[in-house]
């Protein structure tokens, strides 16, 4: 019996096999997996922005990029996997608008956040082995540790799995 | 930098007060543009978790078409209009029967329907940003709009990404206009909704302006 664990906005959750994570509606969010498939343990935070530099209280270590991939390590290094057998897969990271001519920083977010979740995980020696990022469609992400796929959904376009 | 969590009631009656002047301008000009009857709701002005979002305005999965304008200046901020796939439909729909009379082409492509729903966005949003503007005496200038279709949690995003580098809050006016039957026989009702996103030091400007700061 697999458990179902709904990561919402700015979360992060570690859990042990069997058991699907999933994330709804990705846009300029990253879903990021990190996994152990000896240890069957695998985490996922929903990132939303690329770095906590200037926020003084951090509510939600998931949030940023830079926290979240440290905090995902660690819960899972708790848990009983090691470092230097996890990989990582991520999702998201679009531009929901364009708006043409005009230079909007806050809409390019998706981009910079990848940026900055594959910085952090090349830093902390976690290879990242599949990504579907950028675009500017929405991505429902789901990822079962018996497969240890991540399925995407993306409106219009169907499911494809990494 | 204003603390949103501390935001008074006085305020935030203030600022739907300004959500109420910008969906009446807005309504009268989607009345002119589409020639019909527009209703619309009292604005509200809440504060949100910008985790929380997505529930606010419903299901996350479901599928939204939305407009996105950025205006620039000294109130800056963001406004979308966003509208069920569905109604979006009908609201396109709506605007090529004043085009075409009652022989609206069926095979339209996709792109020409976005074009004409992005055009039906901007109108609603400018006269609503041109009315705030005037109410507390700013200039601004409003960039092309931007459209897009898909799940309604993916939209939010951008809301939650702006306010999420400020805090954990973000402040919605929120309104909604419906549109009548334009003929008789036909009963159905299209509703989207107006969401203002005043730039976090934008916010303290309209305060100071409304005198309730």
């Amino acid at each position: 019996m697999e458990n179902t664990y709904h990561v919402g906005m700015a979360d992060l959750v570690v859990v042990s096999a069997p058991a699907v994570l999933i994330t709804l509606g990705l846009g300029s969010c990253i879903g990021l997996v990190i996994f152990d498939t000896t240890a069957k343990i695998a985490g996922m935070a929903h990132i939303m922005l690329p770095d906590s530099r200037g926020t003084k209280i951090i509510e939600k270590v998931g949030k940023f990029a830079d926290t979240a991939v440290p905090t995902v390590i660690d819960e899972l290094i708790k848990k009983g996997a090691s470092k230097n057998r996890m990989k990582a897969k991520i999702a998201g990271g679009a531009q929901m608008f364009a708006l043409p001519g005009v230079a909007t920083d806050f809409l390019s977010v998706g981009v910079r956040n990848v940026k900055e979740t594959t910085s952090m995980l090349q830093k902390s020696g976690i290879s990242l082995v599949a990504s579907d990022t950028g675009g500017n469609k929405g991505r429902t992400v789901e990822f079962s540790t018996t497969t240890w796929m991540l399925a995407i959904k993306t409106l219009g376009k169907g499911k494809t799995e990494i | 930098m204003l603390d949103l969590s501390s935001f008074n009631n006085l305020q935030l009656d203030a600022i739907r007060e300004v959500g109420n002047i910008g969906t009446g301008n807005a309504a009268t000009a989607l009345s002119k543009l589409l020639a019909c009857m527009i209703d619309m709701d009292v604005p509200r002005a809440d504060l949100v978790s910008i985790y929380s979002l997505s529930e606010y305005y419903g299901d996350p999965d479901s599928v939204v078409a939305a407009v996105f304008v950025r205006s620039f200046g000294e109130f800056g901020c963001s406004l979308i209009f966003i509208q069920e796939e569905e109604d979006a439909d009908l609201m396109v729909n709506l605007l090529l029967k004043q085009q075409f009379g009652d022989s609206v082409p069926t095979d339209l492509d996709p792109e020409m329907k976005d074009s004409a729903l992005t055009e039906v966005g901007n109108i609603i949003l400018s006269s609503f940003l041109n009315a705030v503007n005037m109410l507390i005496g700013t200039q601004h200038q409003i960039s092309v709009p931007g459209v897009a279709r898909d799940m309604l949690a993916s939209i939010l995003d951008v809301v939650a990404s702006i306010f999420g580098q400020m805090g954990d809050m973000a402040l919605v006016i929120n309104t909604q206009l419906r549109v009548g039957a334009s003929s008789q026989n036909e009963e159905r009702v299209i509703s989207g909704n107006i969401v203002m996103l005043p730039d976090p030091d934008a916010l303290e400007l309209l305060l100071r302006k409304l005198q309730v700061l």
